[in-house]
């Protein structure tokens, strides 16, 4: 790795040691000993461990959930890289099975759920090992060559260390193509702790920060300091995983779209068609692979034949869409708020509003031992219903609506969008747009 | 759009939850008696009767098959079955009367429609929901919620994966337009779960735009029944919404038309073919404004136009 300038290593070195005492209060996996699991269970009056460890669970659940949930503006389009350290230090085995399976796993479930939640954006694979990078995939619209590319075992053997600098400037080349409606990100997978470059990574990082790129990694052993100075220049988050759940944790963290800098906030219609769908009793080749097909859809600028959508047109290159696909990115726009426990004082309610599960009842109240339990009621400050651990964890990552808000009175219901709208003057638009 | 179609798989011997969601805007209802020749009316007391019959069929094709059963009204969304044990109690009494008349009745089937019956009724005598002022719609996005919360719980609970769950919407009333956004994220949370949602339309002329794309991206069923059809409404629950998911896949089931999902553009509501989408709000235009009236955002440089499009 290329030598940092003195003041600023000193200058960086200092912070690591300070946010390392503070965060990391947990040991990262490979200097972990033993667990004195049984120290944390405590028994209750008939013996049993349930409730209190429920009682974990849940705090382990909720602590996931807190979440921004301002309306800001955030970066819909997204441009993004995955970039993927193949060098010898992936066949370390401190993450089961090892490094590099786990991470391959990993990266395809991340696959598929960015392009769950962030539809009309593209996502490309580069991965880097013996020193040199190599571009696996362009971006494309299309989870599957992603995917199929990570499964190709050729495309998979480790070899040397990885190079920091050309994966970067490769992604970076391939990045500054991309209108600058949408947002450029590279999220860098790094299991080695050095890195082999050929010039002044610092001259590269400043190329990445005038092109608007961030980055965020995600290391897999210690912290790099190199890899931290990245991050923070180019606005990104750098994590490095303690073990398996908090490798996925790190991951999905990058899923939802990024608020936007200033520097690009400035909004652009951009053109995009909306294709028309065909059935033809006969085959007839697509224009993306080439291969016959009978159902599919035609561009809506240059009647070429696509297999599936969201994608780019392979001949005009007009970004083709349906409006389902622009609706699975709203609930971006208009989060869910966050609940609040409810205190066992105001523990009235018996049961779930959206599940009907039971409610720990009153005298459920201490553990032996005076361990404090929580209520495990849940409260929406719009519409006051109580909800369970399971119902605000589902509702906040899968339904993306409050039940108790749509299923009470309308008459609420319009004044609700009214304030979780703020900056949606006409909101009112969206409606009009289902009734084609 | 058919990309997680029944990803999960199902086999004969799984046990089938069916969550019944009945649209029960009375008005709607009363204009679909009232279409109908004098005579035969289909009122809502009917419907109900004939959707009772059908839950007790579901209910029999297996033993350890399970219903829930929503009611989607005007203003509020509602548990019908099953509802908490601290309230079942009460109603426990009030059913009390008309038990003698059922003595042989299957004790399951006689719980469920008890329940049903005498929380809709519950439902209707509510004076406070009767000052609601939109009363063309009913709550669709919330029944739908409810539905999806309590799926969720069900499906977690059942470790062994056992259970497979679907939803079936009864529905009578038009769109709601200010539910498009909670309804589309119902529907792609059910699509994520892999739960079919199947629909029922009663109406003479509309489809519900909603709807059909719901059974679409789920992989349901979408049924419209004409106001003379419904006549025969237990013959078509039966036929089309009875079977279960592993059966499904045997059968050729009525309602399996393509459906276009064309885009509207925000300004005229004309349909179109390419139109101009904005970039922080996805509001889709159909020719090229100063500033975005949806977010209020200015619109820098116009259009960036593809490279090729530049050199045609």
């Amino acid at each position: 790795m290329s030598k940092p300038s003195s003041k600023s290593k000193e200058f960086f070195i200092d912070i690591d040691d300070e946010t390392q005492n503070v965060n990391q209060q947990s040991g990262y996996v490979w200097e972990e000993e033993y667990k004195r699991s049984w120290d944390v269970l405590q028994e209750d009056e008939d013996g049993s461990l349930k409730r209190s460890i429920d009682h974990l669970q849940n705090r382990l659940k909720r602590k996931r959930l807190l979440r921004d949930t301002s309306t800001i503006r955030r970066g819909i389009i997204r441009n993004m890289f995955l970039i993927i350290d193949l060098s010898e230090a992936m066949m370390e085995k401190d993450l089961r099975p090892s490094r590099l399976d786990l991470t391959l796993s990993y990266a395809e479930q991340f696959i598929l759920e960015f392009f769950d939640q962030n539809p009309i954006s593209q996502l490309g694979i580069i991965v880097s090992k013996g020193g040199v990078a190599e571009r696996l995939t362009g971006l494309s619209g299309n989870p599957m060559d992603n995917i199929i590319a990570l499964k190709n075992k050729k495309n998979i053997d480790v070899d040397g260390e990885p190079s920091l600098q050309n994966s970067l400037e490769l992604a970076r080349s391939s990045l500054i193509h991309t209108p600058t409606h949408g947002s450029r990100e590279i999220l860098l997978i790094m299991g080695s702790l050095t890195s082999c470059d050929p010039g002044d990574i610092y001259e590269s990082i400043e190329d990445l920060v005038k092109d608007n790129v961030r980055v965020s990694i995600v290391g897999l052993s210690a912290e790099v300091q190199i890899c931290k100075y990245i991050c923070k220049r180019t606005k990104g988050t750098y994590g490095v995983v303690l073990n398996e759940a908090h490798f996925k944790d790190l991951l999905f963290e990058i899923i939802p779209p990024p608020p936007v800098s200033v520097a690009q906030s400035n909004s652009k219609l951009v053109m995009m068609g909306f294709p028309s769908s065909v059935n033809q009793s006969s085959p007839y080749l697509c224009a993306c692979h080439n291969k016959p097909v009978t159902s599919g859809y035609t561009c809506a600028r240059c009647n070429s034949n696509i297999c599936d959508i969201p994608t780019e047109c392979p001949i005009c290159e007009l970004t083709l869409v349906s409006s389902p696909h622009l609706a699975r990115s709203y609930h971006h726009l208009f989060p869910v708020e966050n609940y609040t426990e409810v205190p066992w004082n105001s523990a009235t309610t018996t049961h779930c509003f959206a599940c009907q599960i039971s409610f720990p009842s009153l005298s459920e109240r201490t553990l032996p031992k005076n361990l404090e339990t929580s209520s495990g009621r849940y409260n929406c400050q719009k519409c006051n219903q109580h909800f369970c651990i399971d119902c605000d964890v589902f509702v906040h990552e899968a339904i993306h609506n409050c039940p108790g808000c749509l299923a009470t009175s309308q008459n609420n219901l319009k004044s609700l969008m009214g304030q979780v709208n703020g900056n949606f003057e006409n909101y009112e638009n969206y409606e009009k747009m289902n009734l084609s | 759009m058919s990309s997680i179609k029944d990803s999960v798989t199902v086999n004969e011997d799984d046990a089938n939850l069916l969550v019944l969601i009945i649209d029960t805007n009375q008005m709607n209802w009363t204009k679909v008696a009232n279409k109908q020749a004098m005579g035969n009316c289909l009122t809502l007391q009917q419907i109900l009767r004939q959707l009772l019959a059908f839950i007790n069929a579901h209910l029999a094709l297996k033993h350890d098959n399970e219903v829930a059963v929503i009611a989607s009204h005007i203003g509020v969304s509602k548990f019908l079955y099953p509802i908490p044990t601290t309230r079942q109690k009460t109603r426990r009494s009030h059913g009390d009367s008309d038990q003698s008349s059922n003595s042989n009745m299957y004790q399951r089937f006689r719980v469920i429609d008890d329940q049903v019956t005498s929380n809709m009724k519950a439902l209707f005598e509510n004076e406070a929901l009767k000052s609601c002022p939109d009363k063309v719609s009913s709550m669709m996005a919330g029944a739908l919620s409810l539905a999806l919360c309590y799926i969720n719980r069900i499906t977690k609970s059942d470790e062994i994966g056992h259970i497979k769950s679907r939803i079936l919407i009864i529905s009578v009333s038009p769109d709601s337009p200010y539910q498009y956004i909670s309804i589309m994220n119902c529907i792609f949370s059910a699509q994520k779960l892999g739960i079919p949602i199947d629909v029922c339309k009663i109406s003479e002329s509309d489809n519900s735009v909603f709807l059909q794309q719901a059974s679409h991206i789920t992989g349901g069923r979408y049924l419209r029944l004409s106001i003379d059809q419904s006549r025969g409404f237990l013959h078509f629950l039966m036929k089309t919404f009875l079977p279960d998911r592993f059966v499904r896949r045997h059968l050729c089931l009525p309602g399996d038309e393509k459906v276009d999902f064309g885009a509207a553009c925000f300004c005229h509501k004309k349909t179109i073919n390419i139109g101009y989408v904005c970039s922080v709000c996805l509001s889709i235009y159909c020719q090229q404004l100063e500033e975005c009236s949806t977010c209020r955002s200015k619109v820098t440089n116009g259009v960036k136009r593809s490279k090729t499009n530049e050199s045609l």
